[in-house]
């Protein structure tokens, strides 16, 4: 047994830690709507979340993308300008370079930004999407033995929107098959749907009400890499809420009906199929009885 | 009607598909046969993809037998290490894909052993009882002639009893170029297109006329094997759920999705006895606080999916199904330009970038990019085929606001809002029309 742990530890301290945090900066947040100065606030606060990474391990790589009202983009690094540092100044240089990169980024973006009349909902699925093709590429270039684990951390102050359903659980499968965790710092309100997401992938799902505690939050829940958080004492596990989405009103239920055809679903009998426009044969919902289930099965 | 299209396809898909393959091996002169056969099968995969955005009724519970050569023939190294261990391994991976893919299906096993057929394993939606009965398959001796017509039939008197809105089918590995029959091997075939039973077979050897015969009279598909990365290809082609047979009997099937609610009383669950355990001498029910609630009777399971014995609700993870959700809803296609297209990003000196991973993009890794018709943004080819193979979900379409959600949005688009289709129950047809036109 200690073998195998000192095993994972030397491997933990050879491996590419590649963390991707995906920053809600939507002006509908709740936090910002009370005073933009928070916002500010938590990027300084992700700001030094990220050079902490970065200071855990020579090889550790960061990406920081903005997910706001109008458009997904990278913070840091940006594409084409190449991270050339001068050896000189040493790492020093790295940290000054993430701050000063994803403050200036923020800033066009802010800019360039269209006017909001109101409040909109912050596509971080798409955000999440984009995370994980660039994951993807970088994995895809890890030079031959080497090793990378992919993280993404999710830092949100939205509600709920269960319009992306589809798009969340192609996320979450995809992030699950491909080995990379998804964590999730909620800044408001708990998200059933990333809280799905951090149990299929094994991440943590935190929720920080204040704003002035978050660095100390995001140091301790979020900093240590998922292969070492066994031996942490971590918040415990939220119960987490897997009702289904239904299709015609993408509302959350826990009784619905499937389409044999098709497994789409919906929170109400009716006698046909809207996704395949199938035509149901049986009149009824079966009936709601005890039976053996070589029974019920010829039934349906 | 769509019938005879579908048959005229497959001809065509074959016929040409078979030719092709020789001349494009042929033309390779630098003797890279691998990059030839790579070739086809990418081309097989986009062709595949096509296809796919064209259906929208599948058979998405499935229940399907495979069909293993066991035979004299399947010794034969060509395959390696034989025909067999690469046929064993292959269905391995298989085998966990069909069931990640389609949840809620089941699979069995059948052997073909010297000219008898051997039911390896059950119809079960358990993949390990399946991957353990590989195992045993590994050591079986390969001797004599197998006998397809015995195999069917095997198959088709299980799959006659499955319940009716269910798709059946059968998947045929053959080595052997011949098989050993009882009787008339046309009078099992009839049986099969009468009980709408879709049989593949993939062939391991040549075309053999029999085989080809019964996929095309039961709508399946029929392949022949290059060597084992077309053979792999071919197996997980049928990973894929098969158009909705005509003979399925369709219906709403209401189902539980089993949550916590204690979330919100913010207080543990208390403890409870679970049902699946309960006359269970060998591992008796436990107390304990952990498990899925029934939502109607608040009954407790350990594992889903689950029929709830005390109410009869059937009892699923909503996410299990949602895995399956992509199959519906394809991302379209890319439609294939050269890298002078893309748009130069004048505040980047100049550079033009893939919209998915971010990659500067250059010469001449990146002479082809590929564009999507809806959100109108660029990607490079390995952002094409994660996009298209593994993640499910154009980026573009879902970070830009507008495009977004492509389905939802085309709701939209009528001028109704989500909220506002509450009350409308049977939407119109031209609102299903516009959910699939894409
Ligand atoms: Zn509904
Ligand atoms: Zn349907
Ligand atoms: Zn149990
Ligand atoms: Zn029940
Ligand atoms: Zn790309
Ligand atoms: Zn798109």
């Amino acid at each position: 047994m200690d073998a195998v742990e000192q095993a994972a530890t030397k491997e933990a301290e050879s491996s590419i830690d590649l963390l991707v945090i995906v920053l809600d900066t939507n002006p509908s947040q709740q936090f910002v709507r009370q005073s933009p100065q928070n916002l500010t606030q938590v990027l300084e606060s992700i700001i030094a979340f990220g050079n902490a990474h970065l200071m855990q391990k020579a090889q550790n790589q960061l990406a920081v993308i903005s997910c706001s009202h109008h458009s997904t983009d990278f913070l840091y690094p940006v594409p084409g300008r190449q991270v050339e540092l001068r050896q000189i100044d040493g790492q020093y240089e790295a940290f000054s370079l993430v701050e000063k990169t994803v403050k200036q980024q923020l800033g066009n973006i802010l800019m360039n930004a269209p006017r909001l009349s109101s409040p909109c909902e912050s596509l971080l699925a798409g955000s999440m999407t984009m995370a994980l093709c660039y994951i993807s590429r970088l994995q895809r270039n890890v030079a031959a033995g080497a090793k990378m684990h992919s993280r993404i951390l999710v830092v949100t102050g939205s509600n709920e929107c269960a319009s992306q359903y589809m798009t969340f659980m192609n996320v979450f499968f995809t992030a699950q098959k491909l080995g990379i965790v998804v964590d999730t710092c909620a800044l408001d309100k708990t998200l059933s749907l990333l809280q799905q997401g951090c149990d299929i992938t094994n991440g943590q799902f935190l929720k920080v009400t204040q704003l002035d505690g978050l660095l100390q939050y995001l140091l301790w829940v979020f900093l240590p890499a998922p292969q070492m958080r066994h031996k942490l004492v971590l918040p415990p596990p939220p119960k987490v809420d897997y009702r289904a989405s239904c299709f015609c009103h993408r509302e959350l239920i826990d009784i619905g009906y499937v389409c044999s055809v098709c497994l789409s679903v919906f929170c109400k009998y009716s006698p046909i199929c809207t996704t395949c426009h199938t035509i149901f044969k049986t009149p009824g919902p079966l009936p709601i009885k005890p039976k053996k289930k070589k029974k019920v099965e010829k039934q349906m | 009607m769509a019938d005879d299209e579908n048959e005229d396809q497959k001809e065509y898909r074959w016929e040409t598909g078979y030719e092709k393959t020789w001349e494009a091996i042929k033309e390779d002169d630098d003797g890279l046969l691998d990059s030839a056969i790579a070739e086809i099968i990418q081309k097989a995969k986009r062709k595949r993809q096509v296809q796919k955005a064209k259906q929208n009724r599948l058979g998405m519970m499935r229940h399907l037998f495979v069909v293993i050569d066991c035979s004299e023939s399947m010794s034969v190294p060509d395959l390696k290490p034989t025909r067999l261990l690469c046929t064993l391994k292959l269905l391995e991976i298989f085998i966990e894909e069909f069931f990640d893919q389609n949840p809620i299906s089941q699979l069995g096993i059948i052997a073909l052993k010297a000219k008898r057929a051997e039911k390896i394993t059950e119809l079960t939606g358990t993949a390990r009882v399946h991957l353990k009965a590989l195992e045993g398959l590994a050591n079986v001796t390969l001797t004599s002639e197998p006998s397809l017509q015995n195999g069917l039939d095997m198959a088709l008197k299980t799959l006659k009893v499955v319940p009716s809105h269910a798709s059946r089918e059968i998947v045929v590995i053959m080595g052997s170029l011949t098989t050993c029959d009882p009787v008339d091997i046309n009078l099992t075939i009839d049986e099969l297109v009468k009980e709408g039973i879709r049989c593949s077979v993939i062939s391991l050897s040549a075309e053999i006329h029999v085989c080809r015969y019964l996929t095309q009279k039961t709508l399946g598909t029929y392949g022949a094997v290059l060597d084992d990365a077309h053979f792999r290809d071919q197996l997980l082609s049928q990973v894929d759920p098969p158009p909705a047979a005509k003979t399925q009997h369709n219906s709403l099937i209401r189902m539980g999705f089993p949550h916590s609610k204690d979330e919100v009383e913010g207080k543990d669950a208390p403890l409870s006895m679970c049902m699946c355990h309960v006359d269970n001498l060998d591992e008796p029910s436990e107390l304990c606080t952990t498990g899925h609630h029934c939502p109607q009777c608040k009954s407790k399971y350990c594992e889903l999916p689950v029929e709830c014995q005390s109410c009869g609700l059937t009892l699923v993870s909503a996410p299990h199904l949602a895995r399956s959700y992509h199959h519906l809803f394809p991302v379209p296609n890319y439609e294939e330009l050269s890298m002078e297209s893309v748009p130069q990003l004048s505040e980047c000196d100049g550079i033009r970038k893939c919209y998915g991973c971010q990659k500067v993009l250059s010469a001449p890794h990146d002479k082809m990019v590929f564009k999507c018709s809806h959100c109108k943004q660029f990607y490079c080819i390995d952002c094409d085929i994660f996009i298209h193979e593994t993640l499910h979900a154009c980026v573009g379409c879902n970070t830009i606001p507008g495009v977004a959600g492509l389905i939802y949005q085309q709701q939209q688009q009528g001028g109704k809002t989500i909220a506002a289709e509450t009350h409308d129950m049977l939407p119109s047809t031209s609102k299903q029309q516009r959910q699939f036109s894409m």
